[in-house]
This record gives structure tokens, C-alpha cells and sequence, in this order.
């Protein structure tokens, strides 16, 4: 054991040195470049958005280490009803009790699906959690108040583009879309898993562990985010939503690249209100939560490419065909 | 499994970003200066951040010094030994402090308002107004009415920052029966090719519901009576009458200037949403 001491130190010391040298460096130079208006700009949006999501990713990360080290493997699977419709219902109204945005529930649900909740609920957790729950249906009541059928539109498709994909994901998945699977996890951490250090460590250890696995996403989700809404003018945007199917393009494509949480867009959404059809505005509002830059990189964080792209596939075909439909079946009855 | 010198370099590393991220948001929480970037209902959240993250960085020290190797195990997430890879990845984390720590903290301005598209008021079309005044007014209405009301009392319309978006919303929605009344609101001043007739320009704030990725400006269309020049980003309050323009076909709410003076950018630049403006404004009222 003596040999481990001296290195021990000095293999932690060594690269931090040098990072500190880099960082002294080039910083000053780093910072004449960058101190022009739309940097600032850019900061802003991108801090905005990194510190708002803070409180969430911490939260998803910690109690997704408890559930790690609390609640034994497989025993959610105990709980979930075998008819798949009633696990998809539960699902629904899990957002109802956790009204968590989705930064952090991707380090949550991956935990779910190690402890046995089955893939399409998860999903459906995730996709409709963010839209089903009382802080978002306020929001959205209030940005549109003059037209209250909006809301319920928003709800009412969230729930049916929700159980669509879970019932799919329930008669097409087999494998685990996780990135590790179970048998990996098992077979390597059982055997020596004792944290002698106490659980309590092991929970702050086991939450720095998510907190850096789905940080780096968040921050790459961010800067594509702020970027576009720094450097991208809205009105040269808008010129494409003059065709009717344009401004579905662009409503989506525009709740895509903004990235926002899904308590905020209905404000945002709202000020379409008289360029947009209905119909391309509930996209946006449903399409949001469910899949956008910020999401899509959280997503990818925990899951196979391929099973995030037929998810993605799923989420936008439904969400453009049914706010199609209810835009022509039911906003335009009265 | 990894070199537990491996897993303790990480940890020190990771130890390292936690505590520059809680260094970073007690900083701008000490100098006042989050709301910049967050709405007041999302700061207190954020404000209490760093202690965790504090707790978590000294548990990661800790293990890095003094943890046993045999207990130190990346079996969940393992970690990568190869120094480009791991450079790539903390140096990630290292953008949002670096943007933090060496750009200065400052409010949106005009180029954030050029991007994101002013939206001049003008919202409620005076078609909407008429079948309001017929109809049963739903909750939304009441809402502008009954402040509508308690505006008209004051002999100059005082748009007050903490209900800066209702107040402008009461006005527009009954700008006919406001028309020629007096009115004084301050904000920053905007001004782009198709504004800049007679030296009009709008007078904006940034309306903000989370943080300032979902901020959109938000302004009222200003003619001064007599040209003026302002710097850019300039912050100003003006007085004058409420009159109704036409601008591409549609009526507009604007405020004919005869006072303008320029003032400091206030503490809290950027406006929030309130839950109850009407009694916000009836106390503001009683205590005159």
C-alpha cells in the first residue's frame, strides 16, 4: 500500500496545475474577443436558462441516487398493473403528484426503468409529465385566457399523443433502450457494492455521478439554445409561417430549437395568437415539452440514438396529424 | 473498473466545477444581480442551490483524499481514462463559468429585442372590445376592467413596474375610453427602420415568466412631440396623452410625449407577470 501513497496526491494534482495555467493564460485574451453585444446577449439567455434548470437536474439527481441505494432492484415491477392501459393512466397522472420539468426527470426515470417500471410508461411519464400538471395548466390558462379552449385542447392532446406512444412502445419494444443495460449494471455492481463510507456518502457521490452524466447534455442543449436565440431574428422566421402547413413547420420547428420550460412557452406561444392558426400554436404547446434541443440531448444522455430518434419520429408525427385534426374539427366549430 | 488514482482525480475535478458553479450563484445572488437572468418566483430555488452542491463537492474531496481505494468504485457510470475525452467533458462545464465569471451581468437590451421581435401592444382588437361589452366578460376581462376603473381615477396614469404588463394591457383593451387621458411609464428605449417615423420609437420592457430564455419584449408605441437622440439602450421616462394610431391596418395604442427625461437603468429592469394587479393597485391607491 505504501507504493500508492506518493502518486496517489500527485496524479490529482498534476493535470488540475495545468488546467489552472491554461485557464490563467488564455482568459484575458478569451475575454476581449468575446465582450461584444451579442455575446452578452447570448451569456444572458444561456445563464438563464442553465441556472433556471439547476434546481431541477439536482433534484431529478438526488432523488434518483435515494431511489438507487433505497429501493431494491425490481421492485417497482411489484407495483405496475398488468393491464398496459392502466400503467399508462398512472403514468398520466404522475405528473399530477411530481410536477417536475423534464430536466429532471430524465435522471429519474432512467432509475424507474433499473427498478423495474416498464419502458412505455416510463415514456409516457416523461412525455406527459411535463404537460399534465396543475403549474403548467395554470400557466397556460393564464397566457390564454380569452381563449379558454386552447388549454383544454393543449391537455387533451398531450394525453392522447401520451398514451398513443405508450401503447406503440408497449407492442413494439423488446430489448432496453437504456444505454447500459440492466445485466451490465448487475453484473458489475453487485458483487463489490458495499460503500463502506456509509449511504450517505454514497448518495452524494452516486448524485455527482448523474449530475455530471446529464450536465454535459443540459449544456450542450443550452448553448445550441441560446445561440439560435441570439443570433436568429424571429421575423426572418415568420415569413415561412405564411402557408398554412408552414406555420405548422414553423411552430414546431420554433418550439424545437427555443427550448423552453414547458410552465413559460404558453406566454411566448401566445404572442402568435393573431399570425397563427390555432392549430399551429397547440403544436407548439404540445409539441415543447415533449421533444425539443435541451430535451432531445437529456434524452440521448440515458438512451440508444436509435430508440431516441423512433421516439422523436413518434412524437412529431402525432403531435402535426392530431393538431391538424383538432384545429379542423374542433377550434373552428363556433 | 478504474485506477482508484483515476477515480480520485475525477472527483477532485468534479469536486472542483460543483464548487466554482456554488462559488458562481452565491456571487450573483450576493451582488443582486440574479434576476438577471431569473424571475424572482424561480430565484428562490436557485438561491438555495449551492448548498447541496456545496455538500456534494466537500463529499467528493473528501473520498478524493481520504476515501479508502478498495471502497472507490465507478461501476454505475465508469468513468473514462482517456485525457482528451475528459478534457472535452469538464471543459463543458467550464463554459457556463467562464461565460459567468468574465462577461459582465447585464440586463437585455435592444439587441435581444431586435431578435426576438418587439410586440407592440395592440393584442386586443376593437372587434374583441365589442363583443366583450355585450358578452358576459369572462375572468380575463374582469380582470382589465376593474382595473380600467381604478386607473381612470388618477389625474396622470402612474404605469407602475410591478404591474407594468396589466396596467398596459387595462389601457390597450380600452384605449377609446382612455383617449386623451394622461399617462407616465418608463422603460428602454427601441427603435428600428419601420418605427422610425417622425422619430417615433418604442418604449419596451422584457416580460419575463422563468428566466430569459422565455423573455419577450414588450413595448408601447411612443411620438414625441419634439424629435430627441438617445444612446443606445437608453432608459427614459416620458409623460403625455393616450391617442389611437393606425399602423398597417391595425389600431395601435401610442402615447403623444411632451415630457421626456432620461433616467437610470431601475434595479429591477425587466417586468413579471401579476398574479393580482387590482389589489395591488387599490392598496397603492388607498395610500395616497
Amino acid at each position: 500500500m505504501k507504493k500508492y501513497a506518493v502518486p496517489k496526491y500527485m496524479t490529482v494534482l498534476v493535470p488540475f496545475s495545468f488546467l489552472l495555467v491554461c485557464v490563467i493564460l488564455f482568459a484575458p485574451s478569451a475575454f476581449r474577443m468575446l465582450n461584444t453585444e451579442s455575446a452578452v446577449t447570448f451569456k444572458n439567455i444561456f445563464n438563464g436558462i442553465f441556472l433556471e434548470s439547476i434546481p431541477f437536474v439536482l433534484a431529478g439527481a438526488l432523488l434518483s441516487s435515494l431511489l438507487h441505494l433505497w429501493i431494491p432492484e425490481q421492485m417497482i415491477s411489484r407495483w405496475v398493473p398488468n393491464n398496459p392501459l392502466l400503467a399508462i393512466l398512472i403514468a398520466c397522472t404522475a405528473g399530477i403528484i411530481f410536477p417536475i420539468c423534464e430536466c429532471g426527470m430524465i435522471p429519474l426515470v432512467r432509475r424507474l426503468i433499473q427498478k423495474g417500471m416498464p419502458v412505455y410508461m416510463a415514456m409516457v411519464f416523461i412525455l406527459a409529465g411535463p404537460i399534465l400538471n396543475p403549474v403548467v395548466y395554470g400557466s397556460t390558462y393564464a397566457a390564454f385566457r380569452s381563449h379558454p379552449e386552447m388549454v383544454y385542447a393543449r391537455m387533451g392532446l398531450a394525453l392522447i399523443v401520451a398514451t398513443a406512444i405508450g401503447l406503440i412502445l408497449y407492442a413494439t419494444m423488446r430489448s432496453s433502450p437504456l444505454k447500459m443495460s440492466l445485466a451490465q449494471i448487475n453484473g458489475q455492481s453487485m458483487p463489490r457494492h458495499r460503500h463502506q463510507g456509509g449511504r450517505i456518502t454514497a448518495v452524494f457521490v452516486h448524485t455527482a455521478d448523474e449530475l455530471f452524466a446529464v450536465g454535459k447534455y443540459l449544456i450542450l442543449g443550452c448553448l445550441l439554445t441560446a445561440g439560435i436565440q441570439t443570433f436568429i431574428a424571429k421575423d426572418s422566421l415568420t415569413s415561412i409561417g405564411s402557408h398554412p402547413l408552414g406555420s405548422y413547420a414553423f411552430m414546431m420547428g420554433f418550439a424545437f430549437v427555443l427550448s423552453l420550460c414547458s410552465t413559460s412557452d404558453a406566454f411566448v406561444a401566445s404572442t402568435f395568437l393573431h399570425s397563427f392558426s390555432s392549430g399551429s400554436l397547440l403544436a407548439f404547446l404540445v409539441l415543447g415539452p415533449m421533444l425539443d434541443f435541451k430535451n432531445l440531448m437529456l434524452l440521448l444522455s440515458a438512451f440508444k440514438a436509435r430508440f431516441v430518434a423512433f421516439l422523436a419520429f413518434l412524437i412529431l408525427s402525432l403531435v402535426f396529424v392530431l393538431s391538424f385534426l383538432t384545429d379542423r374539427v374542433l377550434l373552428h366549430l363556433n | 473498473m478504474n485506477e482508484p488514482a483515476v477515480i480520485r482525480t475525477h472527483y477532485l475535478i468534479r469536486a472542483i466545477v460543483l464548487s466554482g458553479i456554488a462559488c458562481y450563484i452565491y456571487m450573483l445572488d450576493r451582488n443582486e444581480s440574479l434576476h438577471y437572468f431569473i424571475a424572482p418566483k424561480m430565484e428562490v430555488w436557485v438561491r438555495l442551490c449551492p448548498i447541496p452542491l456545496v455538500i456534494i463537492a466537500l463529499t467528493l474531496l473528501f473520498q478524493a483524499f481520504f476515501g479508502r481505494s478498495r471502497n472507490l468504485c465507478d461501476c454505475d457510470h465508469p468513468l473514462s481514462p482517456s485525457l482528451f475525452r475528459n478534457t472535452l467533458i469538464y471543459g463543458i462545464f467550464l463554459i457556463p463559468l467562464l461565460l459567468g465569471f468574465l462577461l459582465p451581468n447585464q440586463a437585455l437590451g435592444t439587441a435581444a429585442a431586435r431578435k426576438k421581435g418587439m410586440a407592440l401592444t395592440g393584442q386586443y382588437s376593437a372587434e374583441q372590445t365589442l363583443k366583450e361589452k355585450f358578452k358576459s366578460p369572462d375572468i380575463y376581462n374582469e380582470e382589465f376592467t376593474e382595473l380600467a376603473r381604478l386607473l381612470y381615477t388618477e389625474p396622470v396614469i402612474e404605469v407602475r413596474p410591478d404591474i407594468f404588463y396589466e396596467t398596459i394591457g387595462a389601457l390597450d383593451l380600452f384605449k377609446k375610453q382612455f383617449e386623451g387621458k394622461r399617462v407616465r411609464l418608463s422603460g428602454f428605449v427601441y427603435s428600428d427602420t419601420s418605427l422610425d417615423q417622425h422619430g417615433a420609437f418604442a418604449l419596451g420592457r422584457f416580460l419575463v415568466l422563468c428566466c430569459t430564455a422565455d423573455a419577450s419584449p414588450f413595448g408601447v408605441f411612443i411620438k414625441p412631440k419634439k424629435p430627441v437622440q438617445f444612446a443606445k439602450d437608453a432608459w427614459v421616462e416620458i409623460e403625455g396623452r393616450i391617442h389611437i394610431t393606425t399602423s398597417q391596418g391595425k389600431e395601435l395604442m401610442s402615447i403623444e410625449a411632451d415630457n421626456i427625461r432620461t433616467i437610470h437603468q431601475p434595479k429591477t429592469p425587466y417586468i413579471y407577470p401579476n398574479d393580482d394587479s387590482v389589489a395591488k393597485l387599490t392598496k397603492e391607491l388607498n395610500k395616497k
